[in-house]
């Protein structure tokens, strides 16, 4: 009997939803037991998403094999960007799951849980067809985000805790208001808001003001840590137990890129007029000064949260020069990066975690020459921070590259602070690298090998982290993977902004005198 | 096209990675299969590329699409043209011998198995710069070479210096390359193709545009180490002595010399009179500046600089068929004299330091000898191989009336002679000025195989026995300077040639003057510490320190301050005051139980809002 692919979807987005109600709700489950659930619930949509994404990629299967209707905005659908971030989000959630499961925590059946809940509700993110079910999800796995970091997080979970509750729940609140707001103009009812009825009827709607824009770029920006919205995220990955970093930072926080190119990009003119620039200027400085701040970190999961935050910055460009040029490269491009970043972000904090549980530290200026006791964890850290600079082979390269190809157009010295984060990029990783594991070993961590001597990298640890860094290989070899699924749809969004945008222009004038040269873009 | 010919490519580019990934996985503990394997890998590889080359009907052409990026086509393919069969042949070639040669010389070192699969992935690496089709497999390729050299000289992790060289060789690379990926978005932009054989189609109708050779210019100041970029390739020598053979003297630097010819049409008059003149400046530069090193590494390493200087200036006078020449002879005779190198440091116990060698002539004889060959080549005496494109080179500069290269040329000549003379004079002459050098041998043969292969033969007679010595097919591209180069009393590159030889004559008694000190140190220390050259250096560690490290911590300063503080407080304080408007109660201390309530009340608050539509 052959499973459809709708039922595949509904299964890989509520196994983990079950597998972690069952481990909240019998919190007294023997660890054996309940391990077994949980590895389970992390691992049944590892296996469904990436045979999803192949079958979708596949020319013989239709769009409607893959739509199950639910009732208030439950229905699942993928669709040409949400099959390969679901594949993504699935592959980080199992490595995190590995990671989680190896842990010794208090509570341990309820960590697992919260992180379980955490996982479907990211996977059910990419999953749903609906408005609302977007949104509800997304809260679904963020409130066990925020508890998991207050209660089972690193140094100043609190603050950090109380931060990124902050930040994301103002964001979540702009975000909403837009989306209600457009939904209102759209005029669609509740049961019909599709997210692609939503964008064909805003389309073909009247226009709307670009506050509206402004609130869905902001507040899901906010959520993807837009300059100047990005103070929560730092802290907040830092603070956060390592699985939850992982899931958070590499899957998690493409909810808001996925809600601004589906539903701003296409059509809500965010890269044209005064808005357009603010978001240009504040995607550079993303770019560029949280680049900078990269630089002076100290601390190597600080650093990672940063250089977390400063890789969005091309992945925003991307969206706005799509929305500019309408051409689809700029989008296909981000979302490459999107993908990759998920896989490279969530190896590092992954490898980040094995090098503090046997320094005993995430200071840089403690650690050093780990490569000679643990050869197999550099070598996989090294693979790991060179996918995340973006070397080619790796899946980050084609998005980088891709993004600074789309963005030709711009002036050149502009083009150039953009580019310059393949050099201060590989500034600050390579030296974070070099702090770690070359030169001779430090003092500190000479005194702490006498104390806890520590080894290589466990099975499991280097299982979870070749899992995501062959995931990277994959699509960086074979990079119409992922092209193949987003460029129709790309494609088709680029076209809408620019419909958007011919619905903004006034009316010409007949036989207008010719206007004074208007500074083209 | 010739389908089997694009197969056999096929297995000449991803052979080395197939096996660097199973060395690197299977055989991480099995080193010395893991040397034997790769090797014979460079050995299949050099006869598959023999055979291409052999056959190769005309130019190989193979194209497949990668993806689609919008309309934006991405691409990987082969153009196997006159100059790419050349490069073919010298990296397959002198890579296979240098791989032997790694076998001896690294026969006790732990990490083999990490050594070996780091020069498969280099070659990987290599090659495929040498076959790509167009711009952007080329700079995939090339940013692959960075990481191979970045791996292959942090292979002695354990030392800072090693540490420090090989993240500073990855991001002087990247500075270039970022150069190179403006040029790429320039061409792309500007004439909607990355492919080779296309954009030499459509040459605009006003000359091609001066920004596109600029940028993709800068792409070869990294890799070939060209000022103001060539700070990394003397550090670079941290490596083990077969990485500076291969990487950091005959292929991967002289890769940019390549991919310049490469995209030769591309290149306006403005651009070639910078490389011109910044290639000149950098042969006199890298010259003088080797007469001031002891580390017979670092030494060798300046006269790359300089040859590399050599083969730019002769890109900017508008010959890159000259280039390509004295980069394959080159790649000859520096390949042996890093090897040589090798083998000295090998059989003196891992001394690099030229003052503590000496006579080692009868000591090591084979080594001696091939040394000696290559070093005559270098200096460019009459009919050894790097006479035949140096002089070539000098030659066309008078020709073309440009005096400037000319005379940056004929100091760069002059200081050639000198150098070697001195580093021939310092190591193999006189007396052993250490107990390591009086208790050095002969390396075994895995070692004196590839130096006397590489050094008696190919730096010998790779000039005027080139039919015998390389396929026809790759010398296209060089056989009409190298059938035209003859010996004349009347050419003027002849005297400087000569003139030099004589200096060289005078610096081998001038170095015997006093045993185990540098006679010029001694004369004039002032000189000599000039010639040191690390004001670069300095400056680019003083902008570092003093003016990037504290930019960005004031910028960091200023987010925590205004970014975190203002907005965060603004927001901190905006929700609760609003929450707590409602509850009567202030949520302040960090109740965030309290928060994920509200968060969840407030979801389900809207979501009955839309039921009740």
């Amino acid at each position: 009997m052959q499973i459809s692919p709708s039922v595949l979807l509904l299964i890989a987005v509520y196994t983990p939803i079950l597998t972690g109600l069952i481990l909240l709700t019998l919190r007294k489950l023997p660890q054996s037991f309940a391990s077994g659930f949980a590895l389970g619930g992390f691992a049944i949509p590892g296996v469904i998403a990436p045979w999803l994404l192949a079958k979708w990629l596949s020319p013989n299967t239709e769009i409607q094999q893959f739509i199950s209707e639910g009732p208030w905005g439950f229905g699942m659908g993928l669709n040409g960007l949400g099959a390969p971030l679901l594949a993504m989000t699935a592959f980080v959630g199992l490595a995190a799951g590995i990671k989680a499961l190896t842990q010794e925590v208090e509570a341990r059946n309820t960590y697992l849980g919260l992180i379980l809940f955490m996982f479907g509700g990211t996977l059910g993110v990419f999953a749903t067809t609906h408005l609302i079910g977007f949104y509800f999800f997304h809260e679904f796995a963020l409130v066990p985000t925020f508890i998991l970091t207050l209660f089972w997080g690193g140094e100043g979970r609190r603050s950090a805790a109380m931060q990124m509750a902050l930040y994301l729940t103002a964001g979540a609140m702009a975000s909403l208001a837009g989306l209600l707001i457009a939904l209102d103009a759209s005029g669609l009812s509740f049961n019909e808001a599709t997210l692609v009825r939503v964008v064909e009827a805003l389309a073909e709607g009247p226009h709307l003001p670009q506050a509206t824009a402004a609130l869905i770029l902001f507040g899901l920006g906010t959520l993807a840590s837009l300059f100047p919205f990005h103070s929560w995220a730092a802290p907040g990955y830092s603070a956060a137990p390592t699985p939850v970093s992982m899931l958070h930072a590499g899957a998690l926080k493409k909810f808001g890129l996925y809600g601004i190119i589906l539903l701003g990009a296409s059509s809500l003119h965010l890269s044209q007029g005064t808005l357009g620039n603010w978001f240009l200027g504040l995607a550079v400085a993303n770019v560029f000064v949280v680049g900078l701040i990269c630089l002076v970190q100290r601390d190597l999961k600080q650093l990672l949260s940063w250089s977390s935050v400063a890789h969005m910055g091309p992945i925003f460009l991307g969206i706005w020069v799509a929305g500019t040029n309408g051409k689809a490269a700029g989008l296909d491009a981000a979302a490459f990066l999107m993908v990759a970043h998920g896989l490279s972000c969530a190896a590092l904090f992954l490898l980040g975690n094995a090098v503090r549980t046997r320094a005993g530290t995430y200071r840089l200026d403690s650690l050093g020459g780990m490569a000679s006791r643990s050869p197999i964890l550099a070598a996989l850290f090294i693979a790991a921070t060179m996918a995340s600079i973006g070397l080619p082979g790796f899946g980050n390269f084609w998005g980088e590259i891709g993004v600074f190809l789309s963005l030709g157009g711009l002036p050149l010295w502009l083009q150039a602070i953009v580019a310059s984060t393949v050099v201060i990029s590989a500034v600050y990783s390579l030296r974070a690298v070099a702090a770690t594991f070359f030169g001779p070993a430090t003092e500190a961590l000479e005194e702490r090998y006498r104390v806890a001597p520590f080894g290589d990298l466990g099975l499991a640890e280097i299982g979870a982290a070749s899992f995501l860094l062959g995931a990277s290989l994959v699509i960086g070899f074979c990079p119409a993977i992922i092209t193949r699924s987003t460029n129709p749809v790309m494609t088709d969004i680029a076209a809408y902004s620019q419909r958007a945008e011919i619905k903004l222009s006034k009316p010409a004038p007949q036989r207008a005198p010719q206007s004074p040269a208007t500074p083209a873009r | 096209m010739s389908p089997d010919l694009s197969c056999l490519v096929h297995w000449i580019l991803f052979l080395p990675l197939v096996v660097a990934a199973f060395s690197a996985v299977v055989l991480r503990r099995a080193g010395t299969i893991a040397a034997w394997l790769s090797t014979a890998t460079a050995f299949v590889i050099a006869y598959l590329a023999w055979i291409v080359l052999s056959q190769v009907p005309g130019d190989l052409v193979w194209h497949v699409k990668l993806a689609n990026f919008g309309q934006m086509e991405l691409g990987f393919g082969y153009l196997l043209n006159a100059h790419a069969r050349l490069m073919l042949f010298v990296v397959s070639f002198v890579a296979a011998w240098i791989h032997l040669f790694s076998i001896g010389y690294m026969a006790d070192d732990e990490a083999k198995g990490r050594f070996f699969a780091g020069l498969s992935i280099f070659m990987f690496s290599i090659l495929g710069i040498v076959v790509a089709d167009n711009l952007l497999m080329t700079f995939i390729f090339w940013e692959l070479v960075g990481f191979s050299s970045y791996m292959l000289i942090a292979h002695y992790f354990d030392k800072d210096f090693a540490a420090a060289a090989s993240k500073k060789a990855f991001i002087t690379n990247r500075v270039g390359d970022l150069g190179f990926i403006l040029g790429l978005a320039f061409c792309l932009q500007h004439f909607g193709t990355l492919n080779f054989a296309d954009l030499a189609a459509h040459q605009p109708a006003g000359g091609w545009p001066i920004a596109l050779g600029a940028l993709l210019m800068c792409g070869f100041l990294g890799k070939s180490a060209q000022f103001p970029l060539h700070v990394w390739l003397t550090d670079a020598m941290a490596g083990p002595t077969p990485v500076s053979a291969l990487i950091h003297a005959a292929t991967m630097v002289a890769a940019g010399v390549y991919f310049m010819a490469r995209i030769f049409f591309l290149m306006t008059p403005e651009v070639l009179e910078i490389i011109a003149i910044s290639g000149a400046s950098m042969a006199a530069l890298g010259g003088l500046c080797a007469l001031a090193q002891t580390d017979i590494k670092k030494s060798l390493a300046y006269s790359t600089l300089a040859h590399l200087g050599i083969m730019a200036c002769a890109l900017g006078l508008g010959h890159p068929e000259l280039a390509l020449l004295h980069m394959t002879m080159h790649a000859f005779f520096k390949a042996t004299l890093f090897l040589g190198a090798g083998s000295v440091i090998h059989g003196c116990h891992h001394e690099q330091n030229m003052l503590q060698m000496g006579g080692l002539l009868k000591k090591m004889p084979i080594t001696a000898t091939a040394f000696i060959i290559a070093t005559l080549s270098n200096c460019a005496v009459p009919f050894f191989a790097g006479w035949y494109s140096k002089d070539a080179i000098i030659e066309a500069a008078f020709h073309g009336h440009h005096y400037v290269a000319f005379g940056l040329l004929a100091i760069a000549a002059l200081a050639t002679c000198l150098y070697s003379a001195r580093m021939v004079r310092l190591v193999f002459l006189g007396s052993a000025q250490s107990e390591a050098a009086e208790h050095a041998h002969e390396s075994p043969w895995t070692m004196t195989v590839p130096l006397v292969i590489l050094g008696v033969v190919f730096s010998l007679a790779a000039g005027f026995a080139t039919s015998f010595l390389i396929p026809a097919n790759a010398t296209v591209s060089i056989a009409e300077p190298l059938h035209e180069m003859a010996f004349s009393f009347t050419a003027p590159a002849t005297w400087v040639g000569l003139l030099s030889l004589l200096a060289g004559w005078a610096a081998l008694k001038f170095y015997g003057i006093f045993p185990g000190k540098d006679s010029l140190q001694v004369f004039s220390p002032r000189t000599y510490h000039l010639l040191e050259h690390r004001w670069v250096d300095s400056f680019y560690e003083w902008y570092l320190h003093k003016v990037q490290r504290r930019a960005a911590e004031f910028i960091a300063f200023l987010d925590l301050l205004l970014i975190n503080g203002v907005i965060g407080r603004w927001i901190a304080a905006g929700i609760p005051a609003v929450l707590g408007y409602f509850t009567g109660r202030t949520l302040h201390r960090g109740q965030t139980r309290g928060y994920a309530l509200w968060i969840i009340l407030g979801t389900l608050l809207l979501a009955w809002c839309f039921l009740a539509r």
